[in-house]
């Protein structure tokens, strides 16, 4: 579906089914140079099982229109509009990398529009290397492609997709260059510069789940650990995904992710 | 971890060794269906929420091994097998075109393309332009509201015409039309068209790719560089309701891979040329030495050309390495590891000569193929585009003097030996032929 967020156009995947913004709301929050189609299995899934799946594309991002956010702080912001906007009073989310520290901002301060929360393949911060950036801000399409190498795993690597027929190494790269150009660079720098999360998952109140990833070489299992020993919750590992782990093992991504919100519905 | 180079790809992409028994090979999955787990299971695949299998028709694990080892190879999002080569471009025109929709394709091609164009896509309300692969500026001229696709081998079958993807691909991109074209001539290994612009790649896996001759097979695979939403409503069966899976838009839920989603839940689903899990097995054992094949192939061409043009019983000889040939430079740029290994020669004497020389061949083989591992001959005026019209026929270059070459394998001096030979007794029909 198409809205309008703070002047521009906005476009939000509901896993092809119509949506309810007054039902069962699990939002999901992108990474940095992705959109909405890196959820692609895990919104559908869950759309067609009774949730009211959702997936925007932030500015500049997938088919939605506007420049990159510069903070993760606006992004948390942007996404609390995009909430308004969209009529969802309160939401579980999930935030995959990137979108994972917009979760924990947007579990911390706007906690009144978050009933849970779900981190996959993050951690308290996302320092990014200055060879990534530099790529990122003058060859974007070399970046692109040393992100596929560092963001898949074994898999991933040699090109063993759950969807038959697919790569993911090669769909990763062209759903990243449809993003708008400097997209990536304007993520990648604004993970870098968040510092904060330490004070940030302190303040969280919510029920929490963490899901990380063995192999994974851009948010280390270790970071992730931390991230998990700070908000206490839940811990999933797989062991065999890199931090591409939503395309790379989908189902071991949906599969917790749903009992965690199986079991949020029970407690309500 | 970097990215895998060309050659490991042939040998491993698309599998991880089966976890249950520890299977090197590929497991050749003889089955048409797959036992779901649970009902929930059942319908969330039929969805398409989650990966798997359902039944052969539309995917199969032995099959789609093969399909992400050419996505692989050929830097697609995705790939679909079918039966044959002919069965690829059928299912991308059913994904592309309806009636009241136009084609604009290379008039410099094989046989049976330019006929379901012609022939066949014509008589469902489907019009086709056929200009020169090798002009730009006509392919941008003959483009009108209503054309849906771009199509022209990379290498033109028999005349070996190439397309200068990069220009062709400039016009494409800006009429917003996406450029397809058939790769069977190139494979992978000289040129990936996808890098230069093309957006669809379709094979016929039954020549290089297999490279043994013992199975048919063909495939289309999605570049995933289209803009299927750039001009709202060209492409209804991209961007509107799909007649399955809850009305789902496919390029806004898959986005990528929307055309190759469209090819499987389509193509596949409603006419059903699938490819045998055991055919793909052995177009997978075939890929594996592609690398080590093309490049004999390749030298086995150099020593060919090298062979006809000082032979004094050839005319002419046609192929892109030589200088003379009109796309000489175009294919040097374009593909410089080699320009392909199927050589048009004039046989001196004419039909008569070429068919001696054709009947008096040993090691090669005579028939209607091309890419095998052995060297093969044929008259394609008679054969192979003789279903063409006469127009066609002079158009691509078909005189009658003309024999085709796939250039194989073997020792090259005992290729050598039989064509002197055959060349020779080609010679002797010439004084018969000046006589009548
Ligand atoms: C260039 C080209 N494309 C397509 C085909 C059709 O392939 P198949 O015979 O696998 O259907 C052929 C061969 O016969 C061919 O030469």
């Amino acid at each position: 579906m198409k809205i309008d967020v703070q002047g521009h156009s906005t476009f939000a995947s509901t896993g092809g089914r119509a949506f309810d913004p007054k039902g069962d709301v699990i939002l999901f929050i992108h990474g940095s140079g992705q959109n909405h189609l890196g959820f692609m299995l895990q919104h559908r899934f869950l759309a067609n099982r009774g949730w009211q799946a959702i997936t925007p594309d932030f500015p500049g991002h997938g088919k939605s229109e506007g420049d990159p956010i510069a903070t993760i702080e606006e992004m948390a912001a942007w996404l609390a509009s995009f909430m308004d906007a969209a009529g969802i009073e309160k939401a579980h989310i999930a935030g995959h990398s990137q979108g994972a520290l917009v979760a924990l901002e947007m579990a911390a301060k706007f906690s009144d529009k978050v009933r849970s929360a779900t981190f996959i393949a993050s951690a308290l911060g996302i320092p990014v290397n200055d060879y990534l950036l530099g790529l990122a801000k003058d060859r974007e399409p070399k970046a692109i492609k040393a992100m596929m190498d560092w963001g898949h795993g074994p898999t991933g690597h040699v090109h063993d997709h759950t969807m038959p027929g697919a790569s993911h190494m090669h769909y990763g790269s062209q759903l990243m260059a449809s993003n708008v150009p400097g997209a990536l660079f304007t993520d990648l720098n604004a993970c870098n510069e968040y510092t904060t999360g330490a004070e940030t998952a302190a303040a969280i109140t919510c029920p929490t789940l963490c899901i990380l990833s063995g192999q994974d070489k851009m948010t280390p299992i270790k970071a992730g650990r931390k991230l998990h020993a700070a908000l206490g919750g839940k811990l999933v590992e797989i062991p065999h995904a890199g931090h591409m782990s939503i395309t790379e093992q989908p189902w071991d991504v949906t599969k917790p992710l749903r009992g965690f919100l199986e079991s949020q519905r029970v407690e309500a | 971890m970097a990215d895998y180079k060309f050659d490991t790809l042939s040998l491993h992409a698309g599998q991880s060794p089966d976890g249950r028994f520890g299977s090197r090979a590929v497991p050749i999955h003889q089955t048409t269906s797959y036992v779901f787990q649970d009902t929930e299971q059942a319908a969330a695949l039929f969805n398409m929420e989650i990966g798997g299998h359902i039944y052969s028709r539309l995917t199969n694990p032995t099959v789609a091994v093969l399909e992400q080892r050419l996505a692989a190879l050929d830097g697609g999002v995705a790939a679909v097998a079918t039966a044959s080569g002919m069965s690829a471009l059928f299912v991308t025109v059913l994904a592309l075109c309806s009636a009241g929709d136009h084609i604009v394709a290379s008039s410099q091609m094989y046989g049976a393309n330019i006929n379901l164009f012609q022939h066949t896509m014509s008589r469902y309300g489907i019009e086709t332009t056929f200009v020169s692969p090798r002009d730009p500026e006509a392919i941008r001229a003959a483009i009108r509201p209503n054309t849906k696709m771009v199509f022209g081998e990379v290498i033109g079958n028999p005349g070996m015409d190439i397309m200068d993807l990069p220009a062709v691909a400039a016009v494409t991109k800006e009429a917003n039309v996406p450029l397809v074209v058939d790769a069977t001539f190139n494979t992978p290994w000289m040129i990936k068209p996808i890098e230069h612009g093309a957006n669809i790649v379709i094979h016929s896996l039954t020549k290089w790719m297999g490279g043994h001759g013992v199975a048919l097979g063909g495939a289309v695979i999605d570049g995933g560089n289209f803009d299927w939403g750039a001009t709202p409503g060209k492409f209804p069966t991209m961007t509107d309701a799909h007649f399955g899976y809850q009305g789902v838009n496919l390029w806004e839920e898959f986005g990528p891979m929307a055309f190759a989603t469209r090819v499987r839940t389509e193509g596949m689903m409603n006419a059903g040329p699938c490819m045998a899990p055991q055919n793909a097995f052995y177009i997978l054992q075939g890929i594996e030495t592609l690398p080590l094949r093309m490049e004999r192939h390749m030298s086995n061409t150099a020593k060919m050309l090298e062979f006809l043009t000082n032979h004094e019983q050839v005319s002419w000889v046609k192929h892109p390495a030589l200088p003379e040939h009109p796309d000489h430079e175009t294919a040097l740029r374009l593909m410089p590891k080699g320009q392909g290994s199927i050589i048009s020669m004039g046989v001196k004497g004419g039909r008569a000569a070429a068919s001696a020389f054709i009947e008096s061949v040993g090691l090669a083989s005579h028939l209607a193929n091309v890419g095998d591992a052995k060297t093969l001959v044929i008259h394609p005026g008679s054969t192979t585009h003789s279903h063409i019209t006469a127009e066609a026929m002079e158009a691509a270059g078909l005189t009658d003097d003309l024999v085709r070459i796939s250039v194989g394998l073997e020792d090259f001096d005992d290729i050598a030996a039989d064509f002197s030979q055959a060349l020779k007794a080609a010679g002797r029909v010439v004084p018969k032929v000046a006589a009548e």
